[in-house]
């Protein structure tokens, strides 16, 4: 085993928004010496905690973008891929997840398992990525780590014990009793640099003793030599490490970590246990797909000997030109190296190649499977595969869900017009959830993402990376269309104006469907001739980017086609595709169109005394309460809620609330538009139609 | 609206017609057994009946986490459009779903203020229109006289119907003479229906032991079914 790749480890940081993990994650660049002071995250004194580099962030005091940065602990490199909080940036959290080896889910010992947090475990399983938990702010009024930990068991379904004890809680937190080595570890000096590990006080030693007991049983389940080691009482801590290391590895079980990253405790040990079980890049296997092998799957080896795969998981336009950030999978990069995108087809050399703290930036000339590092001067787009000559892979591509939301914006003057462009290709190639078009009708720009706080960000952005003002319309929910019924279609396409006339024939039907669209071909005796039937699906394809009812795209369309008729001269391609459009603009109206929206899935937290208002104003918007879940202080609301009505909602929980209240959305389905609605839509819609031809 | 989905002769309204009157608002019932006899299946039967009528319900539970309790509910309204040939099913199903809320208290730690406060919360400033309540997962065992005082003079005030279900525990006999869990000696006054389910030679019936001022054990001609657990006749 290469020495170098066993003391890599890629890790990211999880957790629900507000906590604490900006300030942890800056606690771990201070204790691996890579800055020399530490900032809050709210940039009081106008620092900033170092991660949140983009200015928005550092307003907002959270964290949106997933920068990288390379630390070393104990003679280990390791890489942080900060990860986002929030549901609306979901693919940047998903994009990071991707190229983790391991993870440090972050819970607050006051408020314990969130509906984010679920979110996010959702996500770490979704990828397999193994994790340690770290229960944060045991500093704060109310922390209990010992219920955070039951709730990591029943909520998250983790197998899971404490590695460590408090010592004290709340403003009396003044240390951990390790539980593996049996002592207790003060931190002390003005930063908590200086770990003192001493024995337990005789006060604490029975509970240690009851939480050790709790641990053993825990993992011993994983193996069977700590079994037997129990039964004799022969223990040892390096036993324990190893069976820990192959436990968490194999996620079979979770190792709880307890800390205050704000009040400088308990990070150290945390960086030992990134480091002692978390797994290095050999550990981890990686698949990748042969694209001249019929995406047969590969296993990517982390040796640098090999040739190399790597995946551009993230893009930032820094003050320099485009930064690529690239994970090496298999092989290695060394600068001047030619290389191929397996997505765009070109060949690109190797220019500049940088390994990123934070916010600079150190040049290398090579770098190995198992590490990221950031390319510049290449021209990627996020999700690209990356391979020596000879090779065709492509890591899989991860799921990207369709946007729900779409804004019209108008840049103010010509300047702004022209950078505008720039930023949005930009956030394009960055983000695929963040979509933008010219729609040909108003000849305005719309852009399309996850949410309106998704839209926000990147307004915001446009105007301080960019210096684009934008004049913003309303938030507009994208609807869809589809069929309710079975209509028959029998239409003729002929035209004779001169020269070659045109002429075609589909007769067929449509009728609902599951999925999103699907074409079936039953015509017999060659009544249509073979090659004209992709013409037809193509026809009948173009017909659904805009239904009748709202102009909006039409889903769950099965469009069977029965039999035909051609001519010898006289049919051609375009003839059976304005066929096949003609025949779906008759058989629409038939199959009793209605019209769908995006139903999203709320969930809020709040102080019990508010859940009145909270379901009255969830009902207000049309919402069907689904569960509220009850815990003595917080109740725990989930609702489906049209997205058309949840616009703003942010501010009007808040102000309901005194702030104490908060939500998370994320979209859950289509669902029909009650009549009344639907009829307020398209008459709105036909008088726009009017208006535009009265233009 | 969805009315009179459910056939007059259908088991869960025989079963109510056992009583006089059904439950009627401002009162209390009860469906006491054993551990997984089939009380939370009768339960949610009485609260489908009432959401296929149109009316809305709350399922108050103590123990069960919400995706259970919805599992639940999927499962005998899969099995109940089976066997009552319910029309347009996946129609009634989303309408009923509307009507539905799920409460869920962590055990320990609550109190039936707090519970009452919640329920309060949801009908009176959330506006929901509910006219009976489930509670499923009380523990009467605690001494819990007074919370029960609570939850009817809250049922008369704001004119609900409740059911219970209560879990039975400990040794034989757990039923006096005349089938009256002796746990729930301490509550009869404050239970107008009383029933209980009985595991007899592999079929569950059904007893009812208190209708409203009437105390007599009265052996309904209703049984659990075994493989849906529907109410079904014996």
């Amino acid at each position: 085993m290469d020495k170098a790749l066993s003391r890599m480890r890629n890790i990211g940081i999880s957790a629900h928004i507000d906590s604490g993990k900006t300030t942890l994650t800056e606690r771990i660049l201070y204790y691996c010496k890579k800055i020399h002071r530490m900032h809050e995250v709210k940039g009081k004194e106008g620092g900033g905690a170092t991660m949140d580099f983009m200015e928005l962030e550092r307003e907002r005091g959270i964290t949106i973008s997933s920068a990288t940065t390379n630390v070393s602990w104990q003679d280990h490199s390791i890489n942080i891929i900060d990860t986002p909080g929030h549901v609306d940036f979901t693919i940047e959290v998903e994009r990071s997840l991707r190229v983790l080896d391991g993870a440090i889910l972050v819970l607050c010992s006051v408020g314990g398992v969130q509906s984010q947090t679920l979110t996010v475990d959702k996500q770490l399983k979704r990828y397999k990525v193994p994790i340690l938990a770290f229960i944060n702010k045991l500093d704060r009024v109310g922390a209990n780590p010992f219920k955070v930990k039951d709730q990591i068991i029943n909520k998250l379904g983790r197998r899971a014990a404490l590695l460590q004890i408090p010592i004290g809680l709340e403003d009396n937190f003044r240390g951990v009793i390790d539980l593996v080595s049996l002592q207790a570890v003060y931190f002390d000096g003005p930063n908590g640099e200086i770990v003192r590990r001493e024995e337990i006080p005789a006060e604490l030693r029975e509970e240690a003793n009851r939480y050790r007991e709790e641990l053993l049983d825990m993992i011993s389940l994983s193996s069977d030599e700590l079994a037997e080691a129990i039964l004799e009482d022969k223990v040892t801590p390096e036993l324990l490490h190893r069976v820990l290391r192959q436990a968490t590895i194999q996620r079979e079980f979770t190792p709880v970590f307890i800390g205050s990253a704000y009040r400088n405790k308990g990070i150290q040990p945390l960086l030992d246990g990134v480091v002692n079980y978390l797994p290095h890049p050999g550990e981890v296997e990686n698949i990748a797909l042969d694209l001249d092998h019929n995406e047969q799957p590969v296993v990517l080896q982390a040796d640098p000997e090999l040739p190399c795969v790597a995946y551009a998981f993230k893009l930032e336009e820094g003050p320099y030109g485009q930064l690529t950030y690239v994970r090496i999978y298999q092989g290695k990069i060394r600068k001047g190296d030619e290389l191929f995108n397996t997505r765009s087809r070109q060949k690109f050399k190797v220019g500049r190649l940088v390994k990123m703290h934070a916010d600079h930036m150190e040049d290398i000339t090579e770098a190995l499977a198992g590490d990221i590092i950031a390319l510049f001067g290449v021209d990627f787009a996020s999700g690209d595969t990356i391979c020596s000559p000879g090779l065709n892979y492509t890591l899989t591509s991860i799921y990207v869900p369709e946007p729900v939301i779409s804004l019209a914006i108008e840049p103010v003057d010509k300047i702004s017009s022209d950078r505008l462009s720039r930023a949005l290709s930009r956030f394009t190639k960055e983000d695929p959830t963040f979509r933008t078009y010219l729609d040909p009708e108003s000849r305005q720009i719309i852009i399309q993402g996850m949410g309106e706080l998704h839209l926000d960000v990147y307004i915001e952005r446009m105007k301080r990376e960019y210096k684009v003002e934008v004049v913003t319309g309303q938030p507009q929910v994208a609807y869809r269309e589809a069929i309710t019924a079975r209509a028959d279609f029998d239409y003729v396409h002929k035209k004779q104006t001169g020269g070659a006339g045109q002429f075609a024939r589909v007769t067929g039907y449509l009728e609902p469907f599951e999925g999103s669209y699907e074409f079936i071909n039953e015509v017999k005796g060659g009544h249509i001739p073979r090659e004209f039937i992709p013409s037809c699906d193509r026809g009948f394809q173009a017909s659904l980017k805009k239904g009748q009812l709202l102009g909006s795209p039409i889903i769950g369309v099965r469009v069977v086609l029965t039999d035909g008729q051609f001519h010898p001269v006289d049919s051609s391609d375009l003839a059976f595709q304005l066929a096949a459009q003609g025949a779906f603009k008759q058989a629409y109206k038939k199959a009793k169109p209605q019209l769908l929206e995006p139903i999203m899935k709320v969930v809020v937290e709040t102080p019990s005394e508010y859940s009145g208002h909270v379901f009255a104003s969830l009902n207000q918007r049309r919402g069907i309460i689904i569960s509220s879940v009850e815990t003595g202080v917080y109740s725990t609301i989930e609702a489906e809620v049209p997205l058309s009505e949840m616009f703003g909602y942010s501010s009007v929980l808040r102000s309901m609330t005194q702030g104490k209240a908060e939500f998370t959305m994320e979209f859950l389905k289509y669902s029909r538009v009650p009549q009344n609605l639907a009829e307020e839509l398209m008459e709105e819609h036909r008088q726009e139609i009017e208006k535009e031809k009265g233009k | 609206m969805v009315k009179k989905i459910l056939s007059s002769k259908s088991p869960v309204k025989l079963l109510e017609k056992s009583v006089k009157g059904g439950l009627g608002p401002g009162n209390l019932g009860v469906f006491a057994s054993r551990k997984g006899v089939g009380k939370t299946a009768c339960l949610v039967q009485i609260a489908l009946n009432r959401l296929v009528e149109g009316q809305g319900v709350i399922h108050v539970s103590y123990a069960s986490r919400v995706d259970y309790i919805i599992a639940w509910y999927e499962e005998m309204f899969k099995n109940l459009a089976t066997s009552e040939n319910l029309q347009k099913a996946m129609e009634t199903h989303d309408e009923i779903i509307r009507r539905r809320v799920i409460m869920n208290f962590q055990q320990g730690g609550m109190d039936t203020e707090q519970v009452l406060k919640g329920l309060e919360a949801l009908l009176v400033h959330g506006n929901f229109p509910a006219r009976t309540i489930i509670v499923d997962g009380f523990n009467f065992y605690l001494p819990a006289a007074a919370d029960v005082k609570l939850f009817k003079q809250f049922a008369v005030e704001h004119q609900l119907e409740f059911w219970f279900s209560c879990s039975l525990h400990g040794d034989d006999p757990l039923f006096d003479e005349q089938g009256i869990p002796f746990i729930l000696k301490d509550y009869l006054d404050s239970f107008d229906i009383i029933f209980t389910l009985e595991n007899e030679k592999d079929r569950v019936k059904v007893n009812l032991v208190k209708d409203h001022d009437r105390l007599s054990l009265k052996k309904l001609n209703l049984e659990l079914d075994p493989q849906t657990l529907l109410l079904a006749r014996a």
